[in-house]
């Protein structure tokens, strides 16, 4: 786990608000604080919020109501500064076909105003970094799951952002890439980058996260370290404090197992 | 370069170079497309008409097969291109960078804008060379062509913005686009027409387009070009602010 240095807020929201035309209230005053090089894990059931938070400080969503500072800089009044300390690996692979894998990386950072030859020299270091050298001049339409889910890591961090966002980004890859991607997120959040990570695999939130807060029918219910949320919850383990807050208690494995051992006795 | 430009740069060369990947489609056969009502329509009834308001067929064909090439693939272009890339989600790369408002507009605009201009271009030189294609007033011609290339540009990005499924942009196109066009006397001329058909042609907006462009390469044309002009500026410059307005709100981009 990184060393985190208090101060610097790398997100600060406050009261976040988000009603969707349709009348569903996706967040109902979301307020979080990531201190600046955390690694910050944000767990909930499905449809409790999570995405539609990531999407409110990214852009893709429009506040009703709240804010969002990025390092200071207002989310939705000055999202240019924000955006452009943001690297966002959603859920689902949202590859253009059109290009070619090497062109992903380099109209991404583009997009952000990185100069043709730091493009040219990041591309190829990223390339190699996630294995992708030999798949350069491949469109993105042809790639495996797994090539596309380290391309969309890769065209994340390409623009050098101070805060990146992982939305998910193990969801059906194998054992092997899974480490070898967690790998890389460890190094570059012990290098400075803050992490801000939802995962349903919570074994991985509990060895990767310094804390982190559950979210549920768009409101965060608790926050803390992982033996702080089973302390809070009463329970052994962070999954054990999850299943305790989506109502579930009767799926923990200590129960399962003690269910076992009164049938073998 | 700075970071903005770069950045604008980026936009406008990823729409570029979508169209010019799959050049067969969006070249190619709207080329193909040309030539043929040429060969058709100048070629095969310009041998029975010969002359319309003293002025060759042929040649009084081609300036509105010009414009329909030039706005059609503008029109095309960009609401395919933002319907694809919505559909992909990939269209989230750009809304999540600090690109503002504007340069995504003009970079989507631009880029129909570019494929048209193209098509244009490319006809109009093989005109030059197989049938004497005149330029009568530059002047005129060139900002028409530029005013009409940009509006439907813009009605590309509105049609595409829009449009939930492929069938939107199809139904804009096929049911609204191609009638005015075709309706709006590209192969004819509006005074040949029995009442009240000529009237009627005159509220179609696409006729004072296509005589616009007509006047700038042979020099005739059956309305004010000065008032064409001003109407046209004025069209694309209320469009082009609409769009801006959609974009600044996220309208169907954003969630």
């Amino acid at each position: 786990m990184a060393r985190v240095a208090p101060g610097m807020k790398a997100l600060d929201i406050t009261d976040l608000e988000k009603r969707y035309p349709t009348g569903v209230e996706a967040l109902r005053g979301v307020s979080l604080e990531i201190e600046e090089g955390e690694f910050f894990g944000l767990l909930g059931p499905n449809g409790a919020g999570k995405s539609t938070l990531i999407h409110c400080t990214t852009g893709l969503a429009q506040p009703t109501g709240g804010s969002i500072e990025i390092f200071g800089a207002d989310a939705i009044g000055n999202y240019a500064d924000a955006r452009q300390a943001v690297g966002l690996a959603p859920q689902e692979p949202n590859v253009d076909w059109f290009l070619t894998v090497e062109e992903t990386l380099d109209y991404h950072a583009g997009y952000f105003g990185m100069p043709r030859s730091e493009r040219r020299q990041r591309t190829k270091e990223l390339l190699e970094t996630f294995s992708l050298t030999e798949k350069r001049d491949e469109r993105t339409r042809t790639l495996s799951g797994g090539m596309k889910r380290r391309l969309i890591l890769a065209r994340a961090v390409m623009h050098r952002p101070r805060l990146l966002i992982l939305d998910e980004p193990t969801a059906g890859v194998d054992v092997e890439l899974r480490l070898e991607l967690w790998h890389y997120v460890q190094k570059i959040n012990q290098e400075g980058t803050t992490i801000l990570l939802t995962t349903h695999y919570l074994e991985e939130a509990e060895q990767l996260c310094d804390r982190i807060a559950f979210i549920a029918d768009g409101q965060i219910v608790a926050e803390g370290t992982s033996p702080e949320l089973a302390a809070r919850f009463d329970v052994p383990n962070l999954e054990d404090a999850y299943l305790a807050l989506v109502g579930r208690k009767e799926l923990s494995r200590s129960h399962i197992e003690l269910t076992a051992d009164e049938v073998e006795a | 370069m700075t970071a903005a430009q770069i950045r604008f740069a980026t936009l406008w060369r990823r729409e570029c170079n979508r169209f010019l990947k799959i050049k067969k489609q969006t070249i190619g056969a709207p080329m193909l497309e040309t030539f043929l009502y040429i060969t058709i329509f100048g070629a095969a009834l310009g041998s029975r008409i010969k002359h319309l308001h003293g002025i060759d067929y042929v040649l009084f064909v081609i300036p509105g097969l010009i414009m329909m090439a030039f706005s059609t693939n503008a029109f095309s272009n960009n609401s395919s291109s933002i319907l694809q890339q919505k559909f992909q989600g990939a269209i989230q790369d750009q809304l999540s960078s600090p690109a503002s408002p504007l340069e995504l507009l003009l970079a989507f605009s631009l880029g129909g804008f570019m494929r048209g201009l193209t098509v244009a271009v490319l006809t109009f030189v093989v005109s030059v060379i197989l049938v004497g294609l005149p330029v009568e007033h530059v002047l005129v011609l060139v900002p028409s062509l530029f005013l009409v290339g940009f509006f439907f540009s813009q009605l590309g990005v509105l049609i595409g913005v829009r449009a939930e499924q492929f069938d939107d942009v199809a139904f804009a196109q096929t049911f609204v686009l191609q009638p005015l066009i075709f309706l709006g006397g590209v192969f004819y001329s509006a005074a040949l027409l029995p009442q009240p058909w000529e009237t009627l042609t005159r509220f179609d907006p696409i006729f004072y387009m296509i005589n616009l462009v007509r006047y700038g390469f042979v020099g005739f044309t059956e309305v004010s070009i000065a008032l064409s002009l001003l109407a046209l500026t004025a069209a694309t410059t209320a469009l082009f602010l609409f769009n801006l307005r959609l974009f600044s709100r996220g309208y169907r981009l954003r969630a």
